[in-house]
């Protein structure tokens, strides 16, 4: 069974945002919720200052933090690797995200309008893409990243790795040692996130320099 | 460089309320239980208030929990996964706890069967305790498995809310004793000098929690904001003055130089000032929960990201 992982090249995000976009779109989220992002980071200061990129997405932990603390059951954990949340089963006690040490967990009241401006009813795409998200997840309950979990049965990559024009995003199998994300990770030393929680994340980052 | 980190704003006056109340009332329920099974008339009255405490007051709890939910359809999901969940094991043991307590003031207050019976007493006061004292503990428990809000995941969290939990216990059936007519005037002040007692031991236990928030940067963080930020009008006024020095002096005067009506009344204002001390410290802690920032290398992302 292949374990799902994400590998992200820090060298290469240079900030576009089209992986925020490109999830936003693909995936219906409401204002609030970003499952896939880019994040800006400083560290030092003048003249020494640095700045860096950094692409975040549900690190589908192998031993998730938002799981143990889930009292419902709602959040599962397919043989991928990748943790789901069953909106049926949610009853949003928000728990989870008091739990994640990533912020990948993400709840919203109601679907606020993106051209509040604009007057009126909302468009026709955005009246899609809010019956779209109510039919997979809602109000009020804890949505997640989830690797694309429907692209990838069809054989396609995440939105948020398809779109990366720097291809700073690497989706593959992390029990394969022959993938390219293994051999990345291997050759780039890729890091994970906050180890100190031991959450063993899927996903790796490989460093800026 | 620290980015400027900020507190969680999902759990709030509703989560605070709940967790008062259901401290609150588990401790009120201990004391009475214990003064019914010391079994002297002195203690029947307050054993009574103490117990008639119990399942209302974490009933209510509830009710703000249930408020709170995103999805209430599902609360009834919460205890699914105790073998993981402390939300999960709290809802079992709360919901223990609220059936023993209508048990016991259905058979104890409403009626006198248990006034006959000490053996049924006996075991139901001994549950009720039982789950009562589960019932303060897991509420800190909970917050302490919160694992990257380094202020809330440290043991003294649920050792800081059983204690206030016991105090504001104590608190309330001292200021509804001291209404009821019936009450036991020696009683009271002596439920008010243990009371004293309790209250010394939290100074030195919250002293201990915010001493030892001092581990991590997000941990300090949070004791800033709580020591000499925004929370820290509520914190010195509400928690500090209004929940601990106050009923501790007041009841000082009361127990030791004033007697009769006056003493009474001295610690009935003592207590209320120390209950609204206790939501308010629950309020506190929960409104200064910041996460630990995210590491990529050398840099740093504050959480929440918004």
């Amino acid at each position: 069974m292949p374990r799902y992982g994400f590998a992200i090249d820090l060298k290469r995000c240079y900030g576009c945002y089209s992986c925020q976009v490109a999830c936003k779109a693909a995936n219906h989220t409401p204002q609030g919720v970003d499952w896939a992002r880019c994040v800006p980071a400083e560290t030092g200061s003048f003249p020494a200052a640095l700045r860096q990129m950094v692409p975040l997405v549900c690190q589908q932990c192998a031993e998730p933090e938002c799981l143990k603390v889930c009292p419902t059951g709602a959040t599962t954990q397919d043989e991928n690797g990748i943790v789901h949340v069953d909106k049926d089963l949610c009853m949003g006690c928000k728990y989870c995200i008091m739990a994640c040490p990533y912020g990948a967990r993400q709840t919203v009241e109601e679907w606020k309008a993106y051209f509040p401006d604009a007057g009126g009813d909302l468009d026709p795409y955005e009246k899609h893409a809010k019956s779209a998200w109510e039919k997979k997840n809602g109000y009020g309950i804890a949505s997640k990243c989830d690797y694309c979990t429907d692209r990838v049965k069809d054989g396609r990559q995440p939105a948020c790795v398809e779109s990366c024009p720097a291809k700073a995003r690497t989706f593959g199998d992390l029990d394969d040692p022959e993938s390219e994300i293994s051999i990345l990770i291997r050759r780039e030393r890729g890091f994970q996130l906050n180890p100190e929680f031991g959450t063993d994340p899927s996903c790796y980052y490989l460093p800026p320099r | 460089m620290l980015p400027n980190l900020k507190a969680q704003s999902k759990w709030g006056w509703l989560i605070a309320g709940y967790l008062f109340l259901a401290g609150l009332g588990g401790g009120a329920y201990v004391t009475g239980a214990v003064a019914g099974l010391l079994d002297t008339p002195e203690w029947a009255t307050i054993a009574k208030i103490g117990v008639s405490l119990g399942f209302p007051c974490v009933a209510v709890g509830c009710l703000f929990l249930l408020a709170d939910l995103g999805s209430f359809k599902n609360f009834w999901r919460a205890a699914m996964r105790p073998n993981s969940s402390w939300i999960a094991r709290g809802t079992i043991i709360i919901t223990l706890f609220m059936i023993i307590g209508a048990i016991h003031i259905a058979l104890g207050v409403c009626t006198d069967r248990l006034a006959e019976d000490a053996g049924l007493r006996h075991i139901i006061s001994a549950l009720g305790i039982i789950f009562g004292l589960g019932t303060m503990i897991y509420t800190g428990i909970l917050l302490a498995a919160a694992r990257p809000i380094a202020f809330w995941s440290t043991a003294m969290l649920p050792l800081l809310f059983l204690v206030s939990a016991l105090s504001t216990g104590i608190m309330a059936v001292v200021a509804l004793a001291s209404l009821v007519e019936t009450a036991h005037v020696e009683s009271i002040h002596y439920l008010a000098r243990i009371d004293m007692a309790i209250i010394v031991l939290e100074m030195f236990v919250l002293g201990f929690y915010l001493q030892g928030s001092h581990r991590v940067p997000e941990s300090r963080a949070s004791a800033r904001l709580v020591l000499a930020g925004t929370l820290a009008p509520m914190f010195w006024l509400g928690v500090a003055l209004l929940g601990l020095v106050v009923p501790l002096s007041l009841d000082l005067v009361g127990v030791f130089s004033l007697s009769g009506g006056a003493a009474v009344s001295i610690t009935l204002v003592a207590s209320i000032c120390g209950i609204i001390g206790g939501l308010l410290l629950r309020l506190v802690i929960l409104s200064a929960g910041i996460h630990a920032p995210l590491k990529v290398g050398r840099f740093e992302i504050a959480l929440p990201i918004v």
